[in-house]
């Protein structure tokens, strides 16, 4: 099992995961229509860059829009899920040894205790999602179980990866659900809402280029976000 | 001269003695007389919703609810009607200056005769927004003789034998000057002409000494003759003087000597500043205090 | 029943129709016909196919439903933080319920639309500043109006709207004779005041080609004399078009594009046929919003230009005071407590949020000037926009929505509201109207007009 998951799965799940985002990424932009979304992408290609730029940055840092400090525990939650859930699955020094034995080499390395730190930050912070979707009326009105069914299968892979890490019960089992929980989610990344891995950074610079070109770029400052 | 009178109303007590006088004219000059009564305010944006000018509430406007408001006007009217043969009755949407304006360009008539404020300004948020009355601002732009009655006691009115002619030696008292003549000319009427001399400390910045005021009175009288007494054919039928005072309360004093039928004067086309619309010109106190009708001309 | 006799899919195309229409007072058997009126499903389905692309499949796709829209929404938080007031909800039950649905909707469904699109969102487009995605769920409403609109699903005064502009090219029963004549009329009113004031109609290669809003004519011509005045006094070499003079669009409120279409080329026709160096439109957000900024999409110009750079009003009087060619006398600045209205249509819309600051820096005194909060891009609606001020049958909803506008004018404490904006003006008139604030509220013309320095050689001579 863990051979089957560790060698030709891994491919095929990170290939799957990686093409598909790729495909959307690249669908999405061919699909825009200067015409329909009203906005002349093409024209000018300078402003579009820097309205995408500010647009995806600013987003990027926590508090670094009126819109996350409008949401300051949402923020908090946002980016305690978010910085984990992505420093973690690629610079953990445990992935990045199966990786050097895989391809030849490994990427950077995060401090083992930096990496609990950010792991546990995952899991709470994904339960609090999970709280907020329940508690909150304004959440709970769009929340449906595909919601939460996608929380889940982010989040396994953190938990059952702690759990493999702390060695409670069985290593081997818990390694395999790990592995398995993780494979699972690179599958579903391109299929599901997960796909906004890639297309977040699409549609942010969409609408960065269409703030940049149409409604104000021309105009001086730019979008204050 | 009067052949077509446009009587601006509310239809309402508030017009009734300009409502006298108007028709009054309209038999005795044998006149059309056009009835324009401003229905309702637009109010939702750009939508069909007028504020009824009467009721305060919203209507949905459309043919029906004009002619019942014409209608209306018509049985409000419906006395001084039966002896009037030659009216008609208009009734419209918009903003009661304006609309009045719009159609004395339209319709040209001879003489527009409104009555005095309708109501308070702070009533409507439609009149909050902008300064001066209705009155004021119809008189300021008005391309024709406007005949004001104020008060009732302005409307008891018996034709024209005896007018007053205020005047401040400016060039639109010239022109109102022309129309009190050609009225002379017209109604074999007297005309009296006359100026006050403003001493107001207010006005001059300190108070003159009575030879100063005398030898200004001497002034105005030799200007009076110049200007305007050798235009008049039958000088037996005219007198002039100069009072010195406060100007709107000596016209008012001597037209009520002179048993003046009508005063005309010359309204000062003058930027409303939002400061001196509650006080008003001379011209505005006297149509809220004569005793008689008053015409204003202002080109 | 396919097709009511006055609630059809079928747009107003004929003075004799709009006539009907509008003897419908309230829109009473409209309404009623429009309870019965089919949905076709194939056009609905069709449609979306043909214009629902990458951007607006995959702001519907990747809504995280994280629900942070909710509090950026002024009518959320109007109406008492109602969750189906929430912005990715009240889209996602529509638009996002059509596609799912692929067309097969009903009647009842539409009307839920119809009162979603037209009463439950001004398409500020404030809820995109504030979604994580980028999700603009104000033009996601744009796009649905629209496919109401051809569905015959739209509010009685903007079917009447757009047939407006089909008919006459104007938002009201204004003609081009009408528009001469009254502009005509207003100099022949205020030339004693000002000598040598004029008007230049269809002048080619001025300076300045001046558009305006059709209530202006009808309703309001002190603004037309206004304009000419300050154009007058600032030395401008300007004209109007005898044709293709109004700028405003009730077609984008309504979702009619094929009325914008027309109504803007309109509008460039002038433009191409006077060939003046710049246009500037009267102080009104949405007219700038379709005639320049969406307009030049809906008549297919690549460069998302109009024909000749088009700016706003307030951009023109900004640069006027910067340049000296308008000069206020400071005796007469503002000296009471005053705030300004941030029109969403070219401030969080086309970033103009510094020219009426810089306008505020010469007409008000120091000290006097307090900003409302939020203000600039984050500013609210005032509570109007979208057409939402002349709608009767969602009237108690917008006067709801007037509270937001009237509770954050309260907050600065000002005595007068500066709205550089037909809709912003009309909304803050009705919000004093029904709550009694104690508030004026006035254009910009008639303030610089009241404080701006005559040039020697402009003044009457006594």
């Amino acid at each position: 099992m863990y051979e089957f998951l560790t060698g030709y799965m891994f491919w095929l799940s990170i290939g799957i995961c990686l093409i598909g985002l790729l495909v959307q990424f690249v669908l999405y932009f061919k699909g825009l229509s200067w015409q329909l979304d009203r906005v002349a992408y093409k024209q000018y290609p300078a402003l579009g860059f820097k309205g995408a730029a500010r647009s995806i940055i600013r987003w990027m840092i926590p508090f670094g829009t009126y819109g996350w400090r409008k949401q300051p525990f949402m923020t908090v939650i946002f980016f305690g899920f978010h910085i984990g859930a992505v420093l973690v699955p690629i610079f953990l020094l445990a992935h990045n040894t199966f990786l050097k034995e895989k391809i030849g080499f490994s990427l950077f390395t995060l401090n083992p205790t930096l990496a609990d730190i950010l792991t546990w930050a995952v899991v709470v912070s994904a339960i609090l999602f999970a709280i907020r979707r329940i508690a909150l009326p304004e959440v709970r009105i769009l929340t449906t179980a595909y919601d939460y069914f996608i929380l889940l299968i982010s989040a396994a892979p953190f938990i059952t990866g702690l759990i493999a890490r702390y060695q409670f019960g069985d290593y081997t089992f818990w390694l395999t659900v790990h592995i398995f929980c993780g494979e699972v989610l690179l599958i579903a990344i391109p299929f599901t809402k997960l796909s906004h891995i890639a297309l977040f950074f699409a549609s942010r610079a969409q609408l960065g280029m269409d703030y940049g070109i149409k409604r104000g770029g021309m105009k001086g400052k730019g979008m204050a976000w | 001269m009067f052949k077509k009178i446009l009587f601006a109303t509310s239809a309402t007590p508030a017009c009734d003695h300009a409502a006298r006088v108007a028709f009054d004219m309209a038999q005795r000059y044998d006149a059309q007389i056009s009835i324009f009564h401003v229905m309702g305010i637009p109010t939702r944006g750009y939508s069909q919703v007028v504020i009824d000018v009467k009721t305060g509430e919203q209507v949905e406007l459309d043919d029906e609810y004009t002619a019942w408001v014409k209608e209306e006007v018509k049985i409000y009217y419906s006395k001084q009607l039966e002896k009037a043969d030659k009216y008609t009755i208009e009734a419209v949407v918009g903003f009661p200056h304006r609309e009045i304006l719009r159609t004395i360009r339209k319709a040209k008539p001879d003489l527009v005769i409104m009555g005095g404020s309708t109501g308070d300004e702070e009533e409507s948020v439609h009149k909050k927004n902008a300064a001066g009355s209705t009155l004021q601002k119809v008189a300021k732009s008005a391309s024709c003789p406007m005949l004001i009655v104020s008060r009732p006691a302005a409307s008891f009115w018996g034709g024209l034998s005896k007018v007053v002619f205020g005047t401040d030696f400016s060039k639109a008292s010239d022109a109102a000057f022309n129309f009190a003549l050609k009225l002379m000319e017209t109604f074999n009427c007297e005309l009296h002409i006359f100026h006050a001399l403003d001493i107001s400390s207010m006005h001059l910045g300190r108070m003159l000494t009575q030879d100063e005021i005398e030898s200004k009175i001497r002034e105005s009288l030799r200007m009076i003759r110049g200007r305007y007494i050798n235009k008049i054919k039958d000088i037996n039928n005219c007198s002039f003087d100069v009072w010195e005072g406060i100007p709107y309360v000596e016209i008012v004093k001597y037209a009520r000597e002179k048993y003046a039928d009508l005063i005309v004067m010359a309204h000062h086309t003058r930027k409303m500043d939002r400061a001196d619309t509650r006080l008003g010109s001379n011209i505005e106190q006297v149509i809220v205090r004569a005793g008689c009708p008053v015409i204003s001309i202002n080109k | 029943m396919p097709e009511g006799t006055l609630c059809n899919k079928k747009p107003i195309d004929t003075d004799e129709d709009l006539k009907t229409l509008l003897n419908d007072t309230g829109g009473k058997k409209y309404y009623k016909e429009m309870k019965a009126l089919d949905v076709d499903s194939g056009l609905l389905w069709n449609t979306i196919k043909n214009t629902c692309k990458s951007r607006m499949k995959t702001w519907l796709k990747i809504c995280a439903h994280c629900g942070m829209c909710a509090n950026s929404c002024f009518l959320y938080l109007i109406n008492d933080c109602d969750p189906k007031q929430v912005p990715a909800y009240k889209i996602q039950s529509t638009l996002g319920e059509i596609i799912k649905k692929k067309g097969e909707v009903d009647n009842d469904f539409m009307h839920m639309a119809m009162e979603t699109a037209w009463a439950k969102c001004t398409c500020c487009n404030r809820c995109g500043m504030y979604c994580p995605h980028g999700i603009d769920m104000g033009i996601m409403f744009g796009y649905l109006r629209g496919l109401l609109y051809a569905q015959g699903f739209v509010p009685w005064e903007l079917k009447i709207g757009a047939g407006m502009h089909r008919v006459y090219r104007a938002q009201m029963d204004v003609t081009d004779t009408d528009f001469t004549e009254t502009f005509e009329w207003m100099i022949e009113e205020y030339e004693e005041d000002y000598p040598g004031l004029t008007v230049s109609i269809d002048k080619e290669g001025a300076d300045i080609m001046y558009t305006v809003n059709a209530r202006e004519v009808k309703h309001y011509p002190e603004d037309l004399a206004e304009a000419a005045i300050l154009f007058h006094l600032a030395g401008e070499n300007w004209t109007v078009p005898s044709s293709g003079w109004e700028q405003t669009s009730l077609s984008m409120f309504a979702g009619d594009w094929a009325a914008c279409k027309m109504q803007v080329e309109h509008v460039y026709a002038a433009m191409e046929r006077l060939k003046p160096k710049r246009m500037i439109g009267t102080e009104c957000g949405h007219a700038h919003r379709a005639t320049v900024i969406e307009g030049p999409y809906w008549a297919g110009r690549k460069d998302g230009k109009p024909p000749v750079e088009s700016i706003h009003y307030v951009e023109w009087v900004a640069e006027a005071l910067r340049t000296g060619k308008l000069k206020i006398d400071p005796a007469k600045r503002i000296k009471e407590p005053v705030t300004l209205q941030d029109s969403c249509n070219y401030v969080r819309n086309h970033g103009l949020k510094d020219a009426t600051r810089e306008i505020i820096s010469y007409i008000v005194e120091p000290g006097y000037f307090v900003e409302m909060t939020p203000n600039r891009e984050h500013n609210y609606c005032c509570g109007g926009g979208g057409g939402f001020n002349g709608i009767g049958l969602y009237r108690p909803q917008r006067n709801k929505a007037l509270i937001t506008k009237r509770d954050q004018i309260l907050s600065t404490k000002a005595k007068l509201v500066i709205a550089p904006c037909h809709n912003c003006w009309d909304a803050i008139r009705d919000l004093e109207e029904e709550f009694k604030i104690g508030i004026k509220w006035s254009f910009l013309k008639p303030l610089l007009i009241s404080m701006v320095e005559v040039p020697e050689h402009l003044k009457p001579k006594e």
